[in-house]
């Protein structure tokens, strides 16, 4: 593998959980998460407290990272979220509520920043956490290890979501809240669990991308609007969809700034941020409801020869 | 309703005091003169600067989101262009005029800053240039807002809510790196100068500022009201309540949106432009979403979407706030440095706390939106008294 494609592939991993995260939390709650930006920095720094105090790898503080993550997305629930949801606030209030949300951690974020410095003696405002990393097969381990855990989280969660009974019911929330409610369903319930596996997700998403950028307190701040490219070029109606659009919008950022500064000079590394941002602009363009609106099955189906709505 | 106070001639101190506005201003007033008595005049020129700035942004703010109903999260973009303007184009049309190095070797610091106090030193000679030059700028600034203003419009007036909300959000960011990457322009990473119209003043530089920059803001303020009780305001609330009764009536909802993106974007251009004249230079990578998206939404909040003079209090009561965690940091949060904390961060706590506290118990702001009638009383009373007198008549 090129030094781009290994790092595009940390980084578009790391993009396509928060992405999902995004997506995931819109398509139940209707609520577009501003807090997903300081979720990912506090997991990177949760990662990063772990090997840089306690030692060890990067990979093995994950599970710490996801229940974190999962701790901040209750507190978000608990605290501001379910009082807006019960009150049917509009979804320009639930945003703005998250941004709220948001500040908030980003202080804690930065006052936990100067709390490592004094006592620890780190330097938690640039930290690049490559340095915690080994080699796999003549590769950084992150390039291969990150996409794999990411493919086994995301398999557990369709596993989560088609076989369990309370992840049936999570669809069917999605589907027709009202009608899931009539039949038995506690909507109060779902809506934790979304807010638990979005959290964990974003706060893992954060420390993957962390193995491939340099980690700040503001690097949460500064890659949300590529998270919510991702979401946005997922169309925001289904969870695969947002995941797919993730990664694509980390891949396109990587390889479009090798091939161009390649052609045209380094000047282009300034206005990397511009390449995902074009890519959204045109797949909306020609897909408004994004990559989910693209009616894939349609032509998969007229391939096979079957007809629509044959097997459901 | 007792006649007289339908009328409005008798003075009721009671009812007076207990309106919210009366009572924001009272905690005002507290505030400002306890920090006059403790920390002198000087704390008090710098609160109102940021206020009159920021109110001029968040008025823009208001006409686009709290009467259009546009969620504007990219309000530092047409800032950006403004302030991006003001340090461009007016310092290299004076370079030109005098003959010094005007192309894009201006922005280069090396340049920069041996030619912008030239310049400054030709505007310290005669009111007149000075005045040109400040009325030049800003109008340079307000023509470029209102053309990014319109262009951003273009998409964007298609898109839904949320969509349009974190669109214009990238592209504000974009714009940032932007001028932070491309030297020609202001300098990239050094920040370039600007040329001082208000050098000529000497001792007194600071307080002029104030007042131009309260003045502008006063005219901001009377343009937007007389703007939103004028009939194209009437019809961007009613395309904010319900867009398809509005197209159903008549309107023409791209182009009223458009309009009102255009202006906000040339106030908010021209709130840029000021705030780059009061510090003589343009840093690019200090215009952050934080301080110029979301100040201002939380300011709004505050004061109460759809009401201006709600977004001028929610400014003044949350810029005094903001000022008095940075001098008082030590003192009153002292405790946070034993763990090594700077209790600057705290500014961030409160922004966000203010967003949620607003949110969760205020949803309307201190000062809500007054539902407005279409014709002021009085002349709804004339009208009502002259139908009776010709009921009167006909009997």
């Amino acid at each position: 593998m090129t030094p781009w494609m290994a790092s595009g592939l940390v980084y578009a991993s790391g993009l396509a959980l928060t992405a999902g995260s995004i997506t995931l939390l819109y398509i139940v709650t209707r609520t577009f998460n501003f807090a997903v930006a300081s979720m990912a920095t506090f997991g990177f720094y949760v990662a990063y407290t772990g090997v840089a105090i306690y030692g060890g790898l990067p990979y093995q503080y994950y599970p710490l990272v996801f229940l974190f993550g999962s701790f901040l997305g209750i507190v978000c629930y608990y605290g501001l979220n379910r009082h807006l949801l019960y009150r049917q606030a509009a979804e320009i209030t639930l945003m703005m509520s998250t941004l709220g949300y948001d500040l908030v951690l980003l202080s804690f974020i930065q006052m936990y920043a100067d709390f490592l410095t004094h006592t620890y003696r780190l330097f938690p405002r640039r930290v690049t956490m490559n340095t915690y990393d080994f080699e796999l097969f003549g590769e950084r381990a992150a390039a291969i290890i990150l996409p794999i855990i990411a493919i086994v989280f995301l398999t557990a969660l369709h596993m989560f979501l088609t076989k369990t009974k309370f992840g049936v019911a999570m669809r069917a929330t999605i589907e027709n809240p009202i009608l899931a409610g009539a039949s038995g369903i506690n909507s109060d319930k779902v809506y934790l669990v979304s807010w638990v596996i979005s959290g964990g997700m974003a706060s893992l998403g954060g420390a993957f991308m962390a193995m491939a950028m340099t980690g700040s307190p503001t690097m949460g701040m500064f890659t949300i609007p590529l998270m919510f490219a991702g979401a946005i070029l997922g169309g925001l109606t289904s969870l695969y969809g947002g995941i797919l659009g993730g990664f694509m919008i980390g891949m396109t950022e990587y390889a479009g700034v090798f091939y161009l500064s390649q052609q045209l000079g380094p000047w282009v590394l300034g206005y990397r941020m511009g390449i995902p941002l074009i890519l959204m602009a045109v797949t909306l363009l020609f897909f408004p409801r994004g990559l989910a609106g693209i009616p894939l099955s349609k032509y998969l189906k007229s391939l096979s020869g079957k007809k629509r709505g044959d097997g459901v | 309703m007792s006649s007289e106070k339908m009328n409005g001639i008798k003075f009721d101190p009671r009812e007076f005091f207990l309106r919210r506005e009366v009572m924001v201003i009272i905690v005002i007033l507290a505030l400002l003169t306890f920090l006059y008595s403790s920390r002198g005049v000087n704390i008090i020129l710098t609160i109102f600067i940021d206020f009159a700035v920021f109110a001029i942004i968040t008025m823009s703010l208001n006409l686009e989101t709290g009467y259009t109903g546009v969620p504007q999260f990219g309000r530092v973009a047409a800032v950006i262009i403004g302030a991006f303007a003001v340090g461009a184009i007016p310092g290299r049309i004076m370079a030109a005029m005098m003959g010094l190095p005007s192309g894009l070797e201006y922005a280069s610091d090396t340049v920069n800053f041996r030619l912008v106090p030239e310049i400054t030193a030709l505007l310290t000679t005669s009111y007149l240039y000075s005045l040109l030059f400040l009325l030049g700028s800003l109008a340079i600034a307000a023509v470029c807002g209102a053309g990014i203003g319109w262009l951003i419009s273009r998409p964007a007036i298609r898109l839904k809510e949320a969509y349009l909300g974190i669109s214009l959000l990238a592209f504000g960011d974009f714009f940032m790196w932007v001028g932070h990457n491309w030297t020609g322009l202001v300098g990239g990473s050094v920040p370039v100068n600007v040329p001082d119209p208000f050098r000529i003043f000497g001792g007194m530089r600071f307080t002029i500022i104030v007042l131009v920059i309260f003045v502008i803001a006063f005219l901001v303020f009377l343009y937007l009201q007389k703007l939103t009780k004028s009939p194209f305001g009437r019809s961007l609330r009613m395309i904010r309540d319900n867009d398809v009764s509005a197209g159903a009536a008549g309107k023409n909802i791209v182009s009223v949106r458009t309009q009102s993106l255009v202006i906000g974007a040339a106030i908010a251009a021209l709130g840029g432009g000021l705030y780059v004249l009061y510090v003589s230079s343009v840093a690019s990578i200090g215009f952050t979403r934080l301080t110029f998206t979301f100040w201002p939404w939380a300011f709004m909040m505050l004061g109460g979407i759809g009401s201006n003079i709600g977004v001028l209090l929610g400014v003044f009561l949350l810029s005094i706030l903001r000022t008095m965690i940075v001098i008082f940091r030590y003192q009153w949060f002292g405790f946070l440095t034993v763990f090594g904390i700077d209790p600057l961060w705290l500014e961030f706590t409160l922004l966000g706390a203010v967003i949620i506290i607003v949110i969760l118990f205020m949803p309307h702001g201190l000062v809500p939106e007054k539902i407005e009638p279409m014709l002021p009383k009085s002349r709804v009373r004339r009208v009502l008294e002259r139908r009776q007198l010709a009921k009167e008549g006909a009997k």
